[in-house]
């Protein structure tokens, strides 16, 4: 089963006004790979994640859920397949954080049908994993960014998809928040898709990578294989050292100022 | 400002007893509207006859005069029926007006289907359409105008599939403008005699004057669906609040729940319109106070909604029955003066947000 490919985009193009976002983009990832989608500001992550999770209808292409195409999915069974957990979130809706929670669970009911206990239990469950199970009762508005997101997280947790999706959760976050989230996005056993700023993150967590620059696909692979001091100038327009770490025996990249100044 | 911490209720008991004391308020509004007004009824009368006519036995002898019989039972009694649903009616559609375009200013007053919905009961009274629906049709016909209206208050305030305030509100204002002329052209333009300015008037400014049995009857039934139909979609409603985005990727259909929710918001506003004329604000304020009484979430807000509405409107018309005596302010001016206010208030409020907690 390790080989069974989740989540397949072929061929896929988005554009808005005549403007190409992202154009020809293949790419599979397989169940229970953890796939970090990396690249320059503006190069169409987000566009590519709102693509696979069905806020933007693709222009060319398709993309494929365990075989199935998205857009034949009814919404209730894709939530129950696919979370998403996005950076924004304006929300002006005043919920407990609790409450908050509990609304992954929205898919998983029937008409009329009210939270059960199992429901409850779950929510909990999760919001204890995020570190946030003493906010319960709190009012969601009045959460720092850092614990809204926390929040959100153990609200797509909550949904129990096995495939979760994630545009830069890592946002806005303290240090060891970030390291806690994808601590525990790596220890649930599903399929994760996301977005990484932090290319060290990425590189310690990340079984495969996809690299997208200007909306269209770069290269993929292992982070050994594919973070290179030559892709990270063409990315970013930067020198780096890379070496790997003695303690996760992942890459590891410095980067290079260009200030020359320092002592040495 | 330190905010009060009981507010709003969130146990389940506390809003279990909130329903009771409301069911209670109502219970006591409902004798006053009936026994108070130009001619007062001794409430124990009031309640006999109700008794009598509910149980439809003669548990209480007859002690009063069949005018009394007639003032109770076949023209206030309606009445407060009437009211409570107009108050019911309204402050559902600005719930669910607030939920489709996630803007606390969103009420069927301030976008103009009230106004669309008058226009479009006027047309239907004064032209005679749909006259083969029988005691439905000034309903259908201002069901139809809401529709109109609602379409275009929503077209023209989403700028980028979002709806801002100021768009909302401008929107509102030229919907709303655009309507009532054309009702006022419609009354001026067919109508004789003395009675046209009286004939606007309770189109623009709200009646509840001409309740009477057969009106009741037919707005229950509209209203009784539709709350139905609502109750259904509770939590979907708690999950649009989140934002279409939020809403999409935690399973919801969006096309069906907005469909639903026009078509709901169309059938309500026209059915109230069309025995009450434009009522203002109650459905801006009413879904605010509860709010702030028993917390955001659908399940709750809106079985409260219905009771804080009802109980509001009952007040408010026995207000205008009473306040001139013997003559009778149209309700909506002072709906107007209590929520116009409360508008300017919500408007102030940089960020209007749903509250609770």
């Amino acid at each position: 089963m390790a080989d069974t490919i989740k989540l397949n985009v072929a061929e896929l193009g988005y554009t808005i006004d005549h403007h190409a976002i992202i154009d020809d983009i293949n790419l599979e990832i397989k169940k229970d790979e953890f796939v970090g989608l990396v690249g320059p500001n503006g190069c169409g992550k987000s566009t590519l994640l709102k693509n696979i999770y069905r806020i933007y209808q693709p222009d060319k292409g398709k993309i494929f859920l365990d075989g199935e195409d998205i857009h034949k999915i009814k919404d209730r069974e894709f939530a129950k397949k696919m979370s998403v957990m996005v950076q924004e979130n304006s929300v002006e809706f005043d919920l407990t954080v609790l409450d908050m929670v509990m609304m992954g669970r929205f898919a998983h009911k029937k008409l009329l049908q009210d939270s059960t206990k199992q429901d409850m239990a779950l929510a909990r469950k999760y919001l204890a994993e995020v570190g946030m199970e003493e906010y319960e009762e709190r009012s969601f508005l009045s959460l720092s960014g850092g614990e809204k997101q926390r929040v959100l997280l153990a609200r797509a947790l909550s949904q129990e998809a096995d495939l979760i999706v994630l545009d830069e959760p890592t946002n806005h976050l303290d240090i060891k928040f970030q390291y806690q989230i994808m601590d525990l996005l790596k220890s649930q056993d599903i399929t994760v898709f996301t977005s990484v700023h932090d290319l060290n993150i990425a590189a310690i967590y990340c079984d495969r990578i996809i690299v997208l620059k200007k909306g269209k696909f770069v290269t993929a692979g292992t982070p050994e294989e594919i973070l290179t001091p030559d892709l990270i100038r063409y990315l970013y327009d930067m020198d780096s050292i890379i070496t790997i770490s003695e303690v996760t025996g992942k890459p590891q990249i410095q980067f290079l100022p260009n200030f020359k100044g320092f002592k040495s | 400002m330190k905010k009060l911490t009981i507010l709003p209720l969130r146990s389940k008991r506390s809003f279990f007893i909130f329903c009771i004391c409301m069911i209670a308020l109502l219970g006591g509004a409902l004798i006053m509207a009936i026994f108070l007004g130009s001619v007062m009824v001794n409430p124990g009368t009031v309640c006999k006859i109700l008794a009598n006519h509910l149980t439809r036995k003669e548990i209480y002898e007859a002690a009063w005069t069949a005018s009394e019989e007639s003032i109770v039972w076949t023209i206030r009694f309606p009445r407060v029926l009437m009211a409570f649903m107009v108050g019911a009616g309204l402050a559902l559609s600005g719930i669910l007006m607030q939920a489709l375009t996630k803007n606390s200013l969103a009420d069927p007053y301030v976008l103009g289907i009230s106004s669309g919905a008058s226009a479009g009961a006027v047309a239907v009274i004064m032209y005679g359409w749909f006259s083969f629906m029988g005691t439905f049709h000034i309903a259908f016909g201002a069901g139809l105008g809401a529709l109109l209206s609602i379409v275009i208050a929503m077209k023209v305030s989403s700028v980028d599939n979002k709806i801002t305030a100021t768009q909302l509100v401008l929107a509102g204002i030229a919907v709303s403008t655009l309507f009532t002329a054309l009702t006022n052209f419609m009354i001026y333009y067919k109508q004789s005699g003395s009675d046209k300015q009286k004939t606007a008037m309770y189109w623009m400014m709200g009646s509840l004057s001409g309740a009477s049995w057969s009106s009741v009857i037919y707005v229950f039934v509209i209203f009784i669906l539709c709350v139905i139909a609502i109750i259904f979609f509770t939590g979907h409603l708690d999950i649009l609040m989140l934002g279409d985005d939020a809403a999409t990727t935690l399973g919801l259909n969006l096309r069906f729940i907005k469909m639903g929710i026009i078509v709901l918001c169309t059938l309500l506003t026209g059915a109230i319109v069309s025995v009450s004329g434009v009522i203002g604000f109650v459905g801006l304020i009413i879904p605010h106070v509860t709010r702030s009484l028993i917390g955001p979430k659908h399940g709750r807000l809106i079985p409260a909604a219905i009771l804080v509405g009802g109980f509001y409107m009952i007040i408010c018309d026995l207000i205008s029955r009473v306040i001139v005596s013997p003559e009778e302010l149209p309700i909506g001016v002072l709906t107007a003066l209590f929520g116009a206010p409360f508008f300017l208030f919500l408007i102030r409020k940089s960020k209007s947000k749903f509250g609770g907690a």
